[in-house]
């Protein structure tokens, strides 16, 4: 991955962004992605095969597992425009999640068998790692795995599991007497019940997932697994800050769109300065986002010494960037925003879904503390 | 000419002149004659015609060498607000000792009765044989007892729209009619003045522009103020670069006042931190955006968020600190710095245009929503209601 200066674009990079914008637009639009909202998986195989085939669910995956072997920066690109769009999908677990997990777990052999797959689009897999109470990685892990001879066996359940509907394959966090471990797990496996949770946000589907006893495949090493989990969990969240960004942009876009258009007191509402001033902040918001969401990418790619720190700042910005231009957007849109009908709410659950995902504001906020105390003390 | 050999040519020409014992007023005349004041000027008026981006090399070479005197071209709002709209005797008689140094200036715009709408201005000027004479009030003027001259704003028509009856002169400052009082700020500063005009008088032949087409002419003063502004900003934070540590000043003032384990306040102290590493990013993103229409988007909202910048840091300052935040003065230096932040944190959200000004304009010229109707648009100023 060549370093460059941040925020610099290359040529390659544009043409990435507007390639994904025109998927976007013709598969992700308001009806599409209602549509795909009432479904109980989430998932448009059709959808998924021309992500596939644009190179999108192989962008993180290496070039020797059929991948594009691409970065934070690209997946950032992507992301934006699919957040933007809302788009309905198991592409933040199969794209992003499993192939960070994957890469951090270092099993060459599970690479080999699973990343040429999802960059080929056959696969859709996703990854349990949350227990009740956080979305983050249980602090003690109740979900545990005992091997009898060289075959695994976890018993316990994940909660907040990311397309669970639709995925063929879970890499679960539990713990062993050598310490925690990603085990892969069928969701036909016997002892296993995947339960749909009911969400908030329509547009990304959630479940439980109970194991008895459930036959389970060792993946990396024993006692590396909070690691693992935890390393995956930041290159996923770099990608997830680009999705905020995106959609924080698309809602400054609706609110102004419409305040040059509604007219109350005969007069374009977004005349009156108690509705621009809403925007002017949604607009600093957004583009702040935008920026982070853009800085951190790059500070990943080039594996700067403060990339924790800055990932920490950032998920705990976006994530309340995200939720206030949202919610601000309905403000603006006033009674039709308060509609079902219209697109403003979904936002606003996405917003919110997206603030927990990967922890929520203030645990970032306590995270970049930890990390410049750190720093001072290491100098 | 390529940057390399006019670096090499400014350095040559330092050498075989600059020396930091000559007296101030023979190295003046030396630059002056030189054209190295105003580099990017034409050569038939005091410059040598490099372009903007030359000019400025050759103003950093003469600061990297700790020479004074060149640069008028950016930061002489007097002199660039001359050239651009003055008449070539105005030129003449008033540029050169301007550019020398040998004169000074400060502006005369903003009125009690004018803040954000600085066209609403009731200062007035009326004629009188080869003088205009002038009875007004100015307000939010720095420098204004140094000054030799004020780049004055004043009423020469009240029958018209207010916009089109405003005039543009060089008011001579060192005068009987003109008294100046410095304004206590509410941290106990005085940097800005107040400036009372009872019949002072302007020759005729320091009016700037035509009779009545000032705000036209403001336009032009103000775009340069802006531009050195920005000059200024961009400077001012690369010299501030470890400015990155003083991001944790918030932490050494929490663990000295002994609130570092608090939750509350170490979620205060990330938040400002990201409000505040967020705006840097903006900045740098600004700095590296191709396209003009991003770099721009950025910048409008730079003022905005740094206003909220230093008044957020002031306040979770106030909460770490507590009951010390009561107490002021030089006994008091921790009470007294947050308070102080705390109070000139407005210097920011109000100077230079409010930041409800700003968000008008942010959301009128980058978002493009409708500006407020106009009602008195077409209405004589006289007919204002005030």
């Amino acid at each position: 991955m060549p370093t460059s200066a941040p925020f610099s674009v290359s040529d390659e990079q544009r043409a990435l962004r507007s390639a994904v914008a025109d998927l976007m637009a013709r598969r992700s639009a308001e009806a599409q992605v209602r549509a795909l909202t009432a479904t109980d998986t989430g998932f448009d195989p059709a959808v998924w095969r021309e992500l596939a085939a644009m190179g999108l669910t192989g962008l993180l995956i290496g070039e020797e597992y059929g991948g594009a072997g691409a970065g934070p920066v690209e997946m950032g690109i992507a992301m934006e425009e699919m957040g933007a769009a809302l788009l309905v999908s198991p592409f933040l677990s199969t794209a992003v999640l499993v192939p960070s997990l994957l890469v951090e777990a270092g099993d060459a052999a599970e690479c080999a068998a699973v990343l040429p797959r999802i960059a080929a689009g056959d696969l859709i897999a996703s990854v349990a790692f949350a227990e009740d109470g956080s979305a983050r990685l249980p602090s003690t892990i109740a979900t545990s795995a005992g091997a009898i001879g060289d075959a695994w066996h976890v018993t316990g359940y994940k909660h907040f599991v990311l397309d669970g509907q639709s995925a063929n394959l879970f890499y679960v966090l539990a713990g062993t007497d050598a310490g925690p471990a990603v085990f892969a797990v069928d969701p036909g496996a016997p002892g296993m019940d995947v339960t749909p949770l009911t969400t908030l946000d329509p547009t990304r589907k959630q479940c439980r997932l109970q194991f008895v006893d459930t036959p389970a495949r060792l993946v990396g090493r024993l006692g590396a697994g909070v690691e693992v989990f935890s390393a995956a969990l930041d290159r996923s969240a770099v990608a997830l800050l680009s999705e905020q960004a995106g959609g924080a942009r698309r809602a400054v876009e609706m609110a102004t769109d419409y305040a040059k258009t509604r007219y109350q007191f005969g007069r374009a509402i977004g005349s009156f300065q108690a509705v621009k001033h809403m925007c002017a902040d949604m607009l600093l918001e957004a583009e702040s986002a935008v920026s982070a969401a853009r800085f951190v990418a790059g500070s990943f790619a080039g594996q700067a010494p403060s990339r924790i720190a800055d990932l920490a700042l950032a998920q705990a910005y976006c994530s309340d960037a995200f939720v206030f231009v949202a919610a601000t957007n309905i403000q603006v849109h006033g009674g039709i925003g308060f509609t079902w009908e219209h697109p403003a709410h979904l936002y606003l659950r996405r917003a919110r879904s997206d603030a927990q995902l990967l922890g929520s504001p203030s645990w970032h906020r306590e995270r970049y503390l930890r990390q410049i105390e750190a720093t001072r003390s290491d100098a | 000419m390529t940057d390399d050999e006019l670096r090499d040519e400014v350095r040559g020409w330092l050498a075989a002149n600059w020396n930091p014992g000559i007296d101030r007023a023979s190295w003046a005349q030396i630059v002056f004659d030189a054209g190295w004041a105003v580099p990017s000027w034409e050569p038939e008026w005091y410059g040598r015609g490099l372009s903007d981006a030359q000019s400025r090399l050759a103003a950093a070479e003469f600061a990297t060498a700790g020479a004074p005197g060149c640069g008028h071209d950016r930061a002489n709002l007097f002199a660039c607000t001359l050239h651009d709209a003055g008449t070539d005797e105005q030129k003449r008689r008033l540029i050169p000792p301007s550019i020398r140094g040998e004169s000074k200036w400060c502006l005369l715009y903003s009125e009690p009765g004018a803040g954000s709408d600085l066209a609403g201005l009731r200062t007035r000027a009326e004629r009188d044989g080869d003088e205009w004479v002038i009875n007004g009030q100015k307000v939010w003027t720095s420098f204004a007892k140094t000054a030799d001259y004020g780049m004055l704003v004043a009423r020469t028509d009240w029958d018209v729209p207010k916009h089109q009856g405003i005039s543009f002169f060089m008011l001579p400052m060192r005068q009987p009619g003109v008294e100046i009082r410095p304004i206590h700020q509410i941290t106990g500063e005085s940097e800005f003045n107040e400036v009372f005009i009872e019949d002072a008088r302007v020759p005729a032949e320091n009016l700037v522009g035509e009779l009545n087409a000032g705000w036209s002419v403001l336009q032009t003063a103000l775009g340069y103020e802006r531009r050195f502004m920005g000059d200024l900003a961009r400077t001012a934070k690369d010299n501030k670069r470890p400015r990155a540590e003083k991001a944790n000043l918030l932490v050494e003032l929490a663990r000295e006042a002994a609130r570092l384990d608090d939750p509350y306040i170490r979620q205060q102290i990330a938040r400002v931190d990201g409000l505040a590493t967020v705006n840097r990013w903006n900045t740098q993103r600004s700095k590296a955006a191709a396209d003009r229409v991003e770099a721009a988007t950025l910048m409008a909202l730079g003022k905005i968020a740094m206003s909220r910048i230093l008044h957020e840091t002031a306040r979770v300052e106030t909460e770490i600190v507590g009951a010390e935040a009561m107490l002021a003065g030089p006994e008091n230096p921790i009470g007294d710095g947050v308070t102080f932040r705390t109070m000139n944190a407005y210097f920011t959200s109000i100077g230079g245009g409010t930041d409800q000004i700003q968000r008008n304009i942010i959301g009128e010229r980058v978002l493009g929503l409708p500006k407020e109707p106009e009602p008195y648009r077409n209405t004589p100023f006289r007919d204002l209601p005030h």
